[in-house]
């Protein structure tokens, strides 16, 4: 919302504040400045300073608005200018509101006699200064009251109608060309519009047609001010992908009983700019009058909030300044906002009015809050994911962080899980369509970025989320995905990295097994699925050869799962030694089908986990269609004489 | 002679020390002449056959021989010892050089958010995630931003599925979890990826990062809020950085702040990168709308609640030299090979 400088000192006066104090008051009253320039008006110096109404303020999109609240910051008051009552001519206007449920009032009239033609150059110059087009004097004219009240107003040429007006749902039409000459495809009894007995008048609330337009012929015209349920204005503006300065006002709550002063306004400034008369008696739609809440405050509630002493009288002359009425009742204290404040309902929306006048700058920010302490609730996952970036980082991995969103078909390579692709619906990077499955998608865009600049030793690793769709739930979880680009043809070294990382967090008992589903982009020679606890917690595999020639590696780890089966792990490292380790090994053999870890699995329960300090195979031996392995058993707290009978027992070698 | 015998075999051990290659083969050495049994261990324990007198005389002769003997293998061994240290290591300081194991570094993204973290943990504050699929429930209505509300334009939503499930465009979504999840008290900090439906290019991108603190105690103010937002901005920025606190509607709080830092370009006095007016916003801020609070059964007259949130992109950027926002997760993002950052500066 733009406003000039001099618009703000004419209606308050007394005002002693410079354009850019003015602009200071506003911003900490809760409209930001976000323009500010020196500019020319009607040959005068002034200031264009512009702010951002997030607040669902109608009022505030208009200049009297923002008056009013610079007038309110500095105990002054606005005056707003005074306009003659309409005085009505003979003869009904022959309107009829149908939508009844969504009109809350329409305020029409009909002048005649009429002169268009071009606008003064002051009107012209202010228009462009808010960044519209000049029209004609009559829509200048009705855009200008606009700028000033919010209120927007839309004229239409009487001679061009074919019958009486309505507001309407639109059971009728199926499109119409608006103002700017587009069409718009509507649809059917969703949007409200003004209509005669032939065409479409306007989409009500954003944007007259075509049909009954003002030109420079027009001669006698019909002037409306309407109010709207806002939330109907809001669907229709963005089903039609029609967004206006009336739509962009209409959709915040304005007042109805403004809209009589800014017809009032409009009326005035046409009479007198371009000869017309009214000629016809007031229609006035208004069937239920808004009153507004009388509020209960608790004049306490200021200080509180805002933490330092704001006394219950100088709230109150706050409240005052900014219209409120003060009454009190059966011991309380109750304030009713001006109609046009129907933003506020509740004892904290008067709290933030007081505060806000009052000034946040008078807040000390610079003491350090005394906060109470509490309970730690920090997820597990958190802490575990912090630790895997330390442990990783450490091994030489670099960080990388990626898309979420993928491009069509990634998904299809690298995932491995029984889960279907979750699309976005509206997404405009349209390349980019699916959630990734897995964090493959990402570190091999990255490798092959760092590919084509020569990076070499590419050892990186992301921790994210990857999602999928199952049984018709969304399903997401964090995850650890690591790759590794090398020379090396096994797959032995770069699963020891990953083995680190899960035996530094506390996972040693590891596994290994062939997967139910292979990613399309593994070498499905080469990848295994990671169990932990016998829980599989991830996969680990080497990429089919690419055009790069790189030999790639890629493991990645459900960090959700872990956390879960890390909570439930109670491991302690922790001995005292007080006897030398004695080490003792044993050669087994085993036909080449099977598999040593089930061989240890099976061993490691012959022994009291006491005395065994670890369990290793130290040499590995072909035999044609066996394989010879050498086990090492480490022992602990024994004597030499008590360990061997053990590992004599375990082994049977007796 | 016992000493014509020592001082030849003390010849002998000099002729095998001299053509020992290694420590292996001065172990054998060992064992030949000075160990238990070794020839010279035995000639020096023939001192005792010795008559008194003679002993007198040759027995200092006989152990200085002994000595110089164990001195020489000593040094044999010490030099072996030292050549093959220097096999190991490699020649020189030059091959040391070129073998220095690669190391990984964090995002800056990720060295930024722990930062923080570590002035919040310090604070009593927990560390909370939530989910980047979002219901609208989480994202909007329990944030007190009902269907067809205005402030949902501030957003531009990328639906999964419309009009319940989207990407989260907000960190407040975890907020709204939290609320629902666990009773008061808490204090807790969340950073996060949020996604808006915009078009990347050099200055925008569609996913960026927030962070955002959520408390919920007895009781909380405008002034307790403000000395947190504070001691973060003044980590961030230093201690000189002016700040300024300034109502600002956000549907999720009452009242409202908008927090902003003094123009780093004009310092205050308008140019083009703060668009005349001196300031550059950085965050936003609140007292919890009670019916926020009451969206999750938090009884508004008990229980008060601020929270804050600022966007990270700009800050990580800043802090190194990035110029492009695309380079956080696109690709162009590089580390030097033998280069970390400073441990001290950055801890």
């Amino acid at each position: 919302m733009k406003i000039l400088y001099s618009q703000i000192k004419d209606l308050i006066p007394g005002l002693k504040a410079g354009p850019k104090a003015v602009g200071e008051a506003l911003t900490l009253t809760g409209f930001m400045m976000d323009g500010f320039s020196e500019v020319k008006f009607n040959n005068r110096r002034d200031y264009l300073l512009s702010f951002e109404v997030r607040q669902n303020r109608g009022d505030c999109l208009a200049v009297w608005g923002l008056a009013r609240e610079v007038a309110a910051y500095y105990g002054l008051k606005a005056k707003l200018p005074r306009v003659k009552k309409i005085t009505p001519d003979d003869g009904p206007l022959n309107i009829k509101i149908e939508a009844k449920k969504f009109v809350k009032r329409v305020v029409a009239i009909k002048l005649a006699g009429l002169k268009n033609g071009q606008s003064p150059a002051w009107l012209k110059e202010y228009l462009a200064l808010n960044g519209l087009n000049s029209v004609n004097l009559l829509v200048d004219l009705s855009n200008y009251v606009m700028f000033l009240t919010g209120y927007p107003s839309h004229l239409i040429d009487y001679d061009k109608l074919n019958g009486g007006l309505a507001w309407s749902l639109n059971h009728y039409f199926t499109e119409v060309t608006t103002l700017f000459g587009a069409t718009a495809r509507l649809k059917q009894d969703n949007e409200i519009i003004i209509r005669d007995q032939k065409n479409i008048i306007a989409l009500a609330g954003l944007v007259g047609g075509r049909a009954a337009e003002i030109d420079e012929t027009t001669k006698t015209i019909i002037a409306e001010a309407a109010i709207y349920d806002r939330r109907i204005i809001r669907r229709n503006s963005r089903q039609l992908g029609i967004v206006t300065e009336a739509s962009h006002r209409l959709e915040k709550e304005l007042d109805p009983h403004g809209a009589a002063a800014a017809m009032e306004l409009l009326v005035s400034l046409v009479e007198k700019h371009t000869g017309g008369q009214v000629a016809s008696q007031i229609f006035d739609y208004y069937p239920v009058k808004y009153v507004s809440p009388a509020i209960e405050f608790d004049p306490e509630s200021p200080s509180r909030y805002a933490g330092i002493e704001i006394k219950s009288d100088q709230a109150i002359k706050i409240l005052e300044r900014l219209d409120f009425k003060i009454k009190k009742s059966d011991g309380k204290l109750l304030a009713a906002p001006p109609t046009y404040r129907q933003d506020l309902g509740l004892n904290e929306d008067l709290v933030e009015e007081i505060i806000r006048i009052y000034g946040y700058d008078k807040i000390p920010a610079g003491e350090a809050p005394k906060l109470p302490v509490v309970r730690e609730i920090t997820p597990k996952n958190i802490i575990l994911a912090g630790k895997a970036r330390d442990i990783l980082t450490a091994l030489g991995f670099d960080e990388i962080l990626s898309w979420p969103l993928c491009q069509s078909g990634d998904n299809d390579l690298v995932n491995y899980q029984n889960w279907k692709t979750i699309s976005a619906q509206n997404s405009i990077n349209e390349l980019y369509p699916d959630l990734r499955q897995s964090l493959a998608a990402g570190l091999l865009v990255q490798l092959n970025e760092y590919h084509k600049k020569n990076v070499e030793f590419i050892k990186i690793f992301e921790i994210g989320k990857i999602f999928g769709q199952k049984k018709g739930r969304y399903l997401e979880h964090e995850s650890l995905g690591l790759l590794s680009a090398t020379k090396n043809k096994s797959l032995k070294d770069f699963k020891n990295y990953l083995e680190t990382l899960l035996r530094s967090i506390g996972f040693s008992d590891l596994k290994y097994f062939i997967p139910a589903s292979k990613p399309k982009a593994a070498n499905p020679d080469s990848c295994w699925e990671i169990r932990a606890r016998e829980i599989p917690v991830g996969l680990i595999y080497k990429l089919i050869p690419g055009e790069n020639k790189l030999n790639v590696y890629f493991a990645e780890i459900n960090l959700n799962l872990i956390t879960a089966e890390l909570k439930s792990l109670n491991n302690n490292p922790a001995v005292e030694l007080t006897r030398k380790l004695i080490s003792l090994d044993a050669n087994i053999e085993l036909a080449k089908s099977e598999f040593i870890y089930k061989y240890l699995e099976t061993l490691e329960k012959r022994f009291d986990k006491k005395n065994l300090w670890s369990l290793s195979v130290a040499d590995v031996y072909p035999l044609g269609d066996k394989t010879r392995y050498t086990i090492r058993a480490v022992y602990q707290e024994l004597s030499d004489q008590e360990a061997k009978k053990i590992h004599l027992a375990v082994f049977n070698l007796t | 002679m016992p000493e014509n015998k020592m001082k030849n075999l003390l010849d002998e051990l000099k002729q095998a020390l001299s053509s020992a290659q290694a420590t292996a083969d001065t172990k054998a050495i060992w064992r030949r002449y000075l160990g238990d049994k070794g020839s010279i261990k035995l000639a020096l324990k023939e001192i005792k056959n010795l008559p008194l007198a003679e002993k007198r005389v040759k027995a200092p002769l006989l152990k200085r021989f002994y000595q110089e003997a164990l001195n020489l293998f000593k040094a044999k061994e010490n030099s072996l010892k030292n050549n093959q240290l220097q096999h190991e290591l490699g020649s020189g300081s030059e091959e040391l050089q070129f073998n220095l194991p690669k190391i990984g570094h964090l995002h800056p993204i990720t060295r930024t958010i722990r930062e923080i973290n570590r002035l919040f943990t310090g604070l009593g504050f927990s560390l909370m995630d939530g989910p980047e699929i979002e219901e609208d429930e989480y994202c909007f209505q329990r944030l007190n931003v009902p269907p067809d509300h205005p402030a949902r334009d501030m957003q531009d939503s990328i639906y999964i599925k419309k009009p319940n499930f989207l990407l989260r465009t907000q960190t407040s979504s975890i907020e709204a979890r939290v609320l629902a999840a666990y009773p008061p008290p808490f204090k807790i900090v969340s950073p996060g990826r949020v996604y808006r439906n915009e078009n990347v290019n050099k200055s925008n991108h569609f996913i960026f990062h927030q962070y955002q603190a959520v408390v919920v105690l007895k009781e909380v103010s405008l002034k307790d809020m403000f000395g947190v937002f504070n001691l973060l901005l003044k980590k961030l920025y230093g201690q000189e950085m002016a700040i300024r606190y300034r109502n600002k509607y956000y549907p999720e709080v009452e009242p409202g702040a908008g927090v902003d830092l003094e123009c780093f370009n004009c310092h205050g006095a308008g140019c083009a990168i703060c668009k005349g007016v001196g300031w550059i916003e950085v965050g936003g801020a609140g007292i919890i709308h009670p019916k926020v609070l009451a969206a999750a059964k938090i009884d508004p007259k008990k229980w008060m609640g601020f929270a804050f949130g600022l966007g990270l992109d700009r800050l990580v950027m800043a802090k190194y030299n990035i110029t492009d926002i695309r380079t956080l997760l696109g690709g162009n993002l590089g580390y030097k090979y033998y280069q970390n950052e400073n441990f001290i500066q950055s801890n």
